[in-house]
């Protein structure tokens, strides 16, 4: 049988599986095949090569290598709002971005040949699931059936449905306090509905439903609710629900295990907030968890969901309903905040309503409950207080479930919430409402410890009045100064209004207000420790593409960097508006602005492309393979596209160097360069990158005539640098240090215990290891602006790891002042500049080798946080002189 | 506030995303603007109401942005248009500036980049017409 024979007969069988299975194999069959005629091919040519050619190839990985780490950058900026990219430019970036990578794993296989013939598998398995992001299928998500909420994020919420989602940013965002828990995702209602067979009837069902007609709409969820009612669990859905319950259990020793469970469901919380449409059980005892999660699916088909749901356009194929778990809160005090007045929204208030014991009386509206209206504006005053009399409140029942009970008189007409709690609750409302750009209706409790804890949070849907003052926002600002436009970039969009507070660099965060808008001279990846405090952040200087612009995205607080001057227009305690969407700083709080960013019609962070950017580049950006001596540091270990372009990068450098071992200098040159610096550097020179001289094996530096290595090495030995101890360095132990590095190389033996330096006339790529820190430094500087660019990544190690960190931000924050595009992770520190001119690049290449020179010397010192603005102070102010210095010396 | 005096707009993609940010941002900035994404409504649109601006897309399903941006131009000479398009060529910019085409913007672009087109294609239009 021929093979498109054999392959439709499995088609024509409906084996589906088979067929893939089938070619999966075939592919991988021929894959191999050609691999090993390629590697033979290779290999031949490989004693035919010359090492020029090879690195040739080299040269080929680390352009792709910088490009495709560029791509990466260009997609994450994107998140920040200022842009409009549609779906189609996700699509388009991912092919170049994956032909990228694909060409670096072959160049590398060909460095190489098969040794890392791994890196397709990864590769594959990686894009594979990048692609089902793309394709979009997102109805009855597959993925894990049960997760605990410390693993939950914002993108996932068409698996775990809003109301799960929304909780686990504030849990893990906003770092708020709520219930620990797990979702019981949609994938496990279509596991469950798979099991039971149930699709088919429910379609059937839905069919036959008029939803114009009540008796049809009552018989459908009658026969929906039996249906779901009476299914059995999938064994494998029941094993990790016990599973997940097993680990809270052991997490809550002692206590008796009680949960919440309730309703999470797509459109709920969302847009459409199905507030009260969906079922919540109490203090449900772990054994009846699987008959309460069936009532709560049951619950997406009561006659009033169902009624409620067409009303709204909702396809009935749409409802998949996750379920939250969440351990029950004993609480004290319980209630809900709206973080807007909604009748006169004018006013600027908030309203919180408070019972005591459970909040479910305050939520269905049942029970007499206090009311306070609060000022938005911090310190959150009381600007109206009800008390009733409160006779009774719910409590959770001894055998599970929820029960009435008296009040004592006293405590009856005795109001909830004492003024501090009342403005703890308004910060953390108004966190949540910045976070998500819309007012919320939130659940709260006071558990019995007197710590807030949120139970749900959900936008409050206010509609925008057409033609209402509060809309013509041209209007509106043109009551108030404009004090700034256009000045900088903005890294986040939005509108904050609040209080200035000018934060000097080295100043302590701690005093930095709630609320308030963050004024620095210069950006810092210190700063997000404020970040879930601040509510918008204008700085002097900064680059868009760094460390801190990242935490501002996460966070979503409105950003703009780089205006010049805003420490000097802005003072602490000034009113400003910052609108970060236009660019535009007014004095005083313009709150037509504020509401009509509430009101637009969309939060881009909500938006699908939005989501499908952030959730593909939760598979693409994030570094996870660090340290070359971990074990982890192969192609297995690699679970992103980063991760596999920095394990070629290595490599191919590693490769690169072996070869050329291998060869030996037929056509190449390895020098030792001797100067006054012991960096016991070895120099091959591919390409007119050292003078051409005698046989002589040792060089000095004014040989060299590559030009990024030959700034590189100035700036290594500037005297500011090097010989002035900036804090008391003992240079004797530094020494000694260095030394013992190097007499006993204990370094990897993949670079043979030496530094390594490949250059020709405009390229340098340095393997530098000094002390305990790795230096990694790949530069191409040409008079072509387009072709020029710097890669830095420095490793430290050895000293504990919070100096590690430490350190990392120090060189982070040097980078940034100098705008480099800065990565840190744990203390790895990746710094990425390009296509400037050949002047700029020679400056930026000259600031490298200062840093190196100047951070050999900071393992022993960090002891605390403070020193990193000492250093970065010092260190700024050397590098300032230096420059002064070569300008001088040029004029 | 007088509706009428506010400059109109019509924007046109296909992609729903684009149309969803650009309108707020636009009436934010206080355009009148009404947005399509589907070509043939938004051609319906044009026979019964003139539009001061026009924002198109290039390339989608059925009757494509040039057909749509040559028959606004027919009808009403004086509505700019902007292109804006993912697939910036030199041919296709330059045949869309024959056609009488205000300017050309390449997605992604940013929120400021469109509005400050915007403005000189009002001022643009305005001078004309003084």
């Amino acid at each position: 049988m021929r093979l498109h024979q054999f392959l439709e007969t499995l088609l024509r069988r409906g084996r589906q599986k088979e067929t893939e299975h089938f070619l999966t194999r075939l592919f991988h069959k021929l894959q191999d095949l050609w691999l090993k005629s390629f590697s033979r091919q290779v290999h031949q040519r490989e004693t035919e090569y010359s090492f020029g050619k090879l690195f040739k190839k080299f040269q080929d990985i680390l352009t792709a290598n910088n490009e495709a780490l560029e791509l990466i950058a260009d997609m994450g900026d994107k998140l920040s709002g200022e842009y409009i990219f549609d779906r189609q430019y996700i699509l388009s970036v991912y092919e170049q971005l994956k032909a990228q990578v694909h060409n670096l794993i072959f160049d590398l296989n060909s460095l190489a040949p098969r040794k890392y013939d791994k890196l397709f598998n990864r590769f594959e398995d990686i894009n594979e699931k990048i692609q089902q992001d793309l394709t979009g299928k997102w109805i009855l998500p597959r993925g894990d059936a049960v997760i605990p909420y410390a693993a939950l994020s914002q993108d996932m919420n068409e698996l775990v449905g809003n109301k799960n989602a929304n909780l686990a940013d504030v849990k893990n965002v906003l770092e708020l306090a709520t219930p620990d828990g797990f979702a019981v995702t949609t994938s496990a209602f279509r596991s469950f509905l798979e099991w039971n067979q149930l699709y088919d009837q429910l379609q059937h069902l839905f069919a036959s439903w008029d939803p114009e007609d009540e008796t049809s709409t009552e018989q459908v969820a009658e026969a929906v609710e039996a249906c779901l009612l009476n299914g059995k669990f999938p064994p494998e859905l029941i094993q990790q629900i016990d599973k997940a319950v097993e680990v809270l259990q052991k997490k809550y020793q002692g206590e008796p295990l009680s949960l919440a469970v309730r309703s999470s469901a797509w459109g709920e919380d969302g847009v459409h907030s199905f507030a009260g449409q969906y079922k919540t059980y109490l203090n449900v005892p772990v054994t009846q968890l699987p008959e309460s999660y069936k009532k709560v699916l049951a619950g997406a088909y009561s006659r009033t969901a169902l009624a409620y749901q067409s009303q709204k356009g909702f396809q009935i194929h749409e409802l998949a309903m996750a379920v939250a778990c969440q351990t029950m809160v004993r609480a004290k005090v319980s209630g809900v905040v709206y973080t807007m007045d909604l009748s006169s929204p004018e006013e600027d208030n908030l309203m919180i309503s408070a019972t005591w014991g459970l909040g479910v009386p305050v939520v269905k509206g049942e029970a007499h409950v206090d009311q306070y209206i609060v000022c938005r504006t911090p310190p959150h005053a009381l600007c109206e207080l009800t008390v009733v009399h409160k006779p009774i409140m719910m409590i959770a029942a001894p055998e599970g479930g929820t029960k009435y009970v008296p009040v004592s008189e006293d405590m009856a007409n005795r109001p909830c919430l004492i003024t501090e709690q009342l403005e703890k609750l308004a910060e953390m409302a108004l966190s949540i409402e910045r976070y998500f750009k819309r007012p919320q209706d939130i659940e709260w409790a006071l558990n019995q410890n007197g710590n807030f804890v949120i139970l749900q949070t959900r936008p409050l849907n206010i509609m925008r009045q057409p033609g209402c003052s509060m809309d013509d926002i041209p209007h509106a600002t043109d009551n108030y100064p404009l004090l700034m436009h256009d000045q900088g970039v903005v890294v986040q969009r939005g509108v904050a209004a609040g209080q200035v507070f000018v934060l000097s660099d080295n100043a302590d965060l701690s005093r930095v207000p709630h609320g308030s808008i963050l004024v620095t001279r210069h950006t810092s990846p210190r700063l997000a420790g404020v970040m879930r405090k601040v509510h918008g952040i204008l700085t002097d200087v900064g680059s868009p593409m760094g460390h801190m612009a990242t935490i501002a995205r996460e966070f979503r607080v409105p950003t703009i960097v780089n205006t010049k001057v805003a420490t000097q227009v802005f003072k602490t305690g000034d009113e400003i508006t910052l609108d970060a969407t236009q660019n535009r700083i007014y004095a005083g709080r313009v709150r037509e602005l504020c509401y009509h960013e509430f009101t637009s019609e969309d939060v881009f962070e909500e938006s699908y492309e939005y989501r499908l950017l952030r959730r593909i580049l939760r598979k693409i950006s994030p570094l996870n393979l660090v340290d070359p001596h971990d074990n982890n540091f192969n192609p297995v270990g690699c679970l992103t596209l980063h991760d596999i372009i920095r394990f070629i990068h290595e490599k191919a450098v590693e490769e690169l160097v072996q070869s050329g071992d291998k060869i030996g200098t037929s056509d190449v040159s390895t020098k030792r360069l001797k100067f006054d610096i012991p960096l016991g550097l070895f120099v091959i020179d591919i390409g007119e990158g050292i003078r051409p001289k005698t046989s002589c094996h040792d060089i000095r530096p004014e040989d060299i005539t590559s030009v990024p290595m030959q700034a590189f090495l100035d700036g290594l030995m500037q005297p500011g640098m090097w010989s002035n101890d900036p804090v008391s360095v003992d240079f004797g132990s530094f020494m000694s240090s260095l030394t013992r590095t190097f007499s006993t190389t204990t370094g990897s033996p993949r670079y043979l215990g030496r530094n390594l330096a490949v250059v020709s006339k405009e390229y340098l790529d340095l393997s530098l290891k000094l002390g305990y820190h790795f230096n990694i430094i790949d530069a191409y500087i040409s008079d072509k602006l387009n072709d020029n660019y710097a890669y830095f990544r420095f490793l430290g190690g050895v000293t504990d790891v919070s100096r590690r960190s430490r350190r990392a931000k120090f060189i982070g924050e040097v980078l940034e002042q100098f705008n480099f595009r800065v990565e840190i992770r744990g203390d790895l520190v990746v710094g990425r500049i390009k296509k400037l001119d050949r002047p700029l690049m020679v400056e930026k290449m000259r600031l490298l080798g200062c840093l190196v020179g100047y951070t050999r010397q900071l393992d022993i010192q960090m002891h605390s946080d403070e020193y990193i603005g000492q250093h970065l102070d010092d260190f700024l102010q050397r590098a300032a002189d230096i420059k002064h210095r070569s300008e001088h010396e040029e004029s | 506030m007088d509706l009428d005096k506010k400059t109109q707009i019509l924007i046109l993609d296909d992609e729903p995303i684009v149309c969803k940010r650009l309108k707020p941002a636009l009436e934010k900035a206080g355009y009148g603007v009404e947005t399509f994404t589907r070509s043939l409504e938004a051609m319906h649109r044009l026979t019964e109401k003139t539009f001061d601006l026009v924002i198109t897309d290039l390339k989608m399903e059925g009757l494509d942005g040039m057909a749509f941006l040559t028959e606004v131009k027919r009808r009403t000479p004086d509505t700019e248009v902007i292109v804006i398009t993912g697939f910036a060529t030199m041919e296709t910019a330059r045949e869309s500036y024959q056609k009488g085409v205000f300017d050309f913007i390449a997605k992604p672009f940013k929120l400021g980049e469109i509005l400050d087109v915007v403005r000189k294609a009002e001022a643009n239009r305005r001078q004309s017409q003084s």
